[in-house]
């Protein structure tokens, strides 16, 4: 009887000894065969004094992928993985996020990403994964706001493909205005909102009176001085 | 004897034996015809009422009802036909007077003719729906005389002829008018109407139109005014004397409608003696004249209320806005006081007192004086003004008066959060300074302004009251207790509480040894009834009282400040300073040293110091020496005191930015209040009864209250709704 393959809590020592050419778990036929391919792919990127995948494991498993590192898609990922921190993957994460995405493989993994794509779009996730985003990139404890930097990146990041003008717009205001240094989870999540219902850019249906964050009424105001200035 | 026969006793009918002679009707008739000729030729007293009444009673008996009727009609109209035309032959002025005559002529006849008939006016009308005899004679004459070709029109235009020249001064028979007017109405109002009225109204509009035209050209407004009432008294009167009194509201329209409200406009706006004028003038009169006039016409007092609302607004903005006025905050709030007597008197006097006037006014006043966001700081600048000096020898009742008119100016504010500010810091000065004139008109202002606005406006300001009234009882147990002190300079000290009074950063100078060792002692005497508590001497606001005695031996007491006091005693052991050791030995920091030198070295009269080099500004490297030639004519010296002014630019900055600071948490106290009783609210509504709750202190910025609301979200005391995101929610 071959030996069982006990379930490893933490990667073994050298990882490298475990994967195989074809990616084939040595210990087949056991009960938690999947999990075990799930956690020798973790393993073959995890940091080894840490258990955990960090910021270099994650940009080796992007080059692995064929994704920029700074692509949507990871972002997508580290949503399903539940990621807590950015740019660490645990492997509990790791783990849920493998099974919930129906992969145990490098091949599958890049296979399934179109799929993740259409999966995060659907109307139901998108909301969720739009605020996620933003908690991704908080870093410290108790912080509730992010500086105007990082969230032009996430917005370009985020929501560019499908809105550029109105993105490109707001990016831009943001980054010249000097009445807010942060923005918080709220004014985020109005962002959204605002590219999603209001017309752009005839701003037809917006009105300032209405429950839109400050910060947004100023843009529009900014915007429309600019359009009529020649 | 005889066999009596029993006869049946029949009673028959009567039977009146017929009359078929049909010559009975004819002779009935004539009859009855000549006695109708006799009536209308006045001479009736021949005739027997009795017979002729039995005659026609009997011609309807008989079925000749209808006979007699249509001869009665034959008949009448043939007298009447002759008497028109007699009336047409009249001459002139005559015409009037037949027409009359012979109408009271009809009207004698058809009394006695009705009278004659009146058994058929009882049955055979009534069955055979004819028209009743007294009627019929009035149709008969309408239709023969009134309305005859010859008559109808030259009638009407003998009546406007008439009245055309009452109102061109002439004297008419007014009792012929009215005889001839009341004929026309006897015939039926559609008579009266259409043959005297209708005309009659369209002939004075024309004639009014003409008028109002020629007066507008040539008269200034009050004069024209005055001829409108003049005439529309005139028309009523009229109405009185010879017309339908329904014609009185018909009539008075027509003057109404082309005298005033054809001209209305160009009336007000008349230059030179237009609505403005009469204002800018005072003129009652014509002012309570243009009211009655225009009140009876449609828009008139709006147009009246419209004119004067823009004016004020206009006068008022140019007070608030003119930077020669503005220099003197006293003399503004005494020309917006002025004003608002002046138009109080102008609507109680000329405008009935008319509420909406009131209201125009009021709402005026409101928009101008805050377009002046100085004014909430001049107002309390004018009270302070009177409570230091202004009111000296004015009776208690002047004071009320004064002060309620105030207050009426401060109910006029938005910004009464500022004015409070400012109240506070002037009360602070007064009352530190010991300058009020009267401590009752002082609580009396503090009354009203609790009043208005509630207790928390007022809380602060009693603290300041309380305060100096415990710090003489303070000094008097500390006075008591240490007699040997007596003999030393005597100190008073006012504690203040810091919550209550304005904030001031405190910096301590340096004091002279006398007085430090002396404040050290109230210090630990204070302490050692107040325990817990921290005094920190606040040497930028206190006075001294300083006996000097210059070179050639003049005496004189001085009234400084505290830091001047500092200065001016080190002199005691120095003839000569230089700036900077000035400034070591007090600590006193540069500005304030500066000007505390300024005024004792640059200002004439007050000169106690002298300068090297004597320019106007004290610089770093100068050097002070005393003024041994000082001179001034009174003994006690005034120098420098810490009296309210107009604060500076940079000043009013600072002020502004404390008073929106200040708001950003009542904003939030109203939005968490509102939320947490209304748990979920819209934006608008939000925004609605925040500013409503607000009110009475300033005028909330929706933006300001959108900032607030996203700070609270911030801070997990709101949050939006899922669904519906004009809705906020309130977290518990």
């Amino acid at each position: 009887m071959p030996p069982r393959a006990s379930k490893r809590k933490t990667a073994p020592p050298n990882s490298s000894s475990v994967t195989s050419s074809d990616g084939r778990s040595v210990f087949s036929k056991t009960k938690t065969k999947g999990l075990g391919k799930i956690d020798r792919l973790f393993n073959s990127y995890a940091n080894s004094s840490s258990g955990e995948i960090d910021p270099d494991g994650i940009v080796a498993l992007c080059s692995d992928l064929g994704v920029d590192h700074t692509d949507v898609r990871i972002l997508m990922l580290a949503w399903k993985l539940k990621a807590a921190k950015q740019g660490f993957f645990t492997q509990d994460e790791w783990r849920t996020g493998m099974k919930a995405l129906r992969v145990d493989s490098l091949s599958k993994l890049k296979k399934v990403l179109p799929e993740l794509e259409i999966e995060v779009g659907k109307p139901s996730n998108y909301e969720d994964f739009y605020a996620y985003a933003f908690r991704y990139c908080l870093t410290e404890e108790k912080q509730k706001s992010l500086d105007i930097e990082s969230i032009c990146e996430l917005l370009n990041l985020v929501l560019g493909a499908q809105f550029r003008p109105q993105v490109d717009s707001l990016i831009e205001y943001l980054k010249v205005q000097s009445d807010y240094k942060v923005i918080n989870l709220d004014q985020w999540k109005n962002f959204l909102r605002f590219v999603q219902e209001i017309s752009f850019p005839d701003l037809e249906n917006y009105d300032s009176g209405l429950a839109w964050p400050l910060i947004l009424d100023n843009f529009i105001a900014d915007f429309i001085r600019t359009l009529r200035e020649p | 004897m005889s066999n009596q026969k029993k006869r049946n006793f029949q009673i028959e009918a009567f039977k009146h034996r017929v009359v078929v002679d049909p010559k009975y009707a004819e002779k009935t008739w004539s009859v009855l015809e000549h006695a109708i000729h006799e009536i209308y030729n006045h001479n009736a007293s021949g005739l027997s009422f009795e017979e002729l009444y039995r005659n026609a009673y009997n011609m309807v008996l008989h079925k000749f009802g209808e006979k007699l009727y249509s001869g009665l009609v034959t008949t009448m109209t043939a007298h009447l036909k002759e008497i028109s035309k007699s009336i047409e032959a009249a001459q002139g002025g005559l015409f009037l007077e037949e027409l009359n005559r012979k109408w009271n002529d009809h009207n004698k006849a058809l009394q006695m003719i009705r009278d004659i008939l009146m058994y058929m006016d009882r049955t055979y009308i009534p069955n055979a729906h004819k028209t009743p005899v007294h009627e019929l004679g009035l149709n008969l004459w309408r239709d023969n005389v009134i309305h005859s070709s010859k008559i109808q029109s030259r009638l009407l235009s003998m009546l406007l002829e008439l009245v055309h020249k009452e109102r061109t001064g002439e004297v008419i028979d007014r009792g012929l008018m009215r005889n001839i007017i009341k004929m026309l109405m006897d015939l039926g109002s559609s008579v009266y109407q259409e043959d005297f009225e209708k005309p009659f109204l369209e002939v004075s509009a024309e004639f009014y139109m003409g008028e109002s035209q020629k007066f507008i050209e040539c008269c200034d407004c009050g004069d024209y005014l005055k001829k409108a009432e003049i005439r529309l008294n005139e028309e009523i009167e009229r109405v009185t004397h010879y017309l339908d009194v329904k014609s009185e509201v018909k009539i008075t329209n027509v003057v109404e409608k082309e005298m005033i409200a054809s001209h209305m406009m160009r009336l007000v706006h008349m230059e030179n003696s237009g609505l403005v004028n009469m204002l800018l003038d005072d003129k009652y009169e014509d002012l309570g004249r243009m009211y009655n006039l225009f009140r009876r016409v449609p828009n008139g007092l709006s147009t009246i209320r419209d004119v004067m609302t823009s004016h004020l607004r206009e006068i008022g903005k140019q007070l608030v806005t003119d930077a020669e006025k503005l220099k003197d905050p006293v003399e503004f709030v005494q020309r917006l006081l002025d004003e608002k007597d002046k138009y109080d008197n102008i609507i109680s006097q000329a405008f009935c007192n008319d509420k909406t006037f009131q209201n125009a006014l009021n709402s005026s006043f409101e928009y101008f004086i805050n377009l002046n966001n100085r004014s909430p700081e001049f107002i309390s600048l004018f009270v302070d003004d009177k409570l230091r000096k202004g009111l000296k020898g004015v009776s208690e009742e002047e004071v009320e008066i004064i002060l309620d008119k105030v207050m009426m100016l401060f109910r006029y504010l938005q910004e009464k959060d500022v004015f409070e500010k400012y109240y506070k810091q002037h009360l602070a000065k007064r009352l530190l300074s010991g300058k009020t004139v009267s401590d009752d008109a002082e609580r009396s202002l503090i009354v009203k302004l609790k009043t208005e606005c509630g207790y928390q406006f007022t809380s602060k300001l009693e603290g300041m009251f309380t305060d100096m009234k415990t710090s003489q009882d303070t000094m008097q147990g500390f006075y008591s207790s240490h007699l040997e002190l007596t003999d030393g300079p005597t100190l008073v000290v006012q504690v203040l509480t810091t919550g209550s009074w304005p904030t001031q950063p405190s910096i301590t100078c340096n004091l002279p040894a006398e007085m430090s060792a002396l404040c050290e002692k109230f210090r630990s005497y204070y302490l050692g009834t107040h325990t817990g508590r921290r005094l920190s001497w606040q040497t930028n606001m206190g006075t001294a009282d300083i006996k000097a005695t210059f070179g050639k031996g003049q005496k004189h007491e001085l009234n400084v400040s505290t830091y001047q006091m500092c200065v001016l005693m080190l002199f005691n052991n120095a003839d000569r300073l230089s700036y900077k050791e000035i400034e070591q030995a007090t600590g006193i920091p540069a500005s304030d040293l500066k000007r505390c030198l300024q005024s004792m070295a640059c200002v004439k009269g007050k000169n106690v110091l002298r300068k090297e080099p004597m320019s106007k500004d004290i610089g770093e490297e100068d050097a002070l020496l005393v003024n041994d030639k000082f001179t001034s004519k009174f003994y006690k010296v005034k120098i420098g005191t810490v009296v309210a002014q107009k604060e500076t630019e940079p000043e009013k900055l600072e002020t502004r930015q404390r008073v929106e600071e200040d708001r950003k948490p009542q904003i939030e106290a109203a939005i968490v209040r509102i939320m947490k009783s209304r748990r979920v609210l819209d934006h608008n509504n939000i925004i609605a009864e925040v500013t409503k709750q607000l009110q009475s202190r300033f005028l909330a910025n929706p933006t300001e209250i959108k900032k607030r609301i996203e700070s609270l979200i911030e801070r997990d005391f709101l949050e939006r709704d899922n669904n519906d995101r004009k809705l906020y929610r309130y977290l518990a």
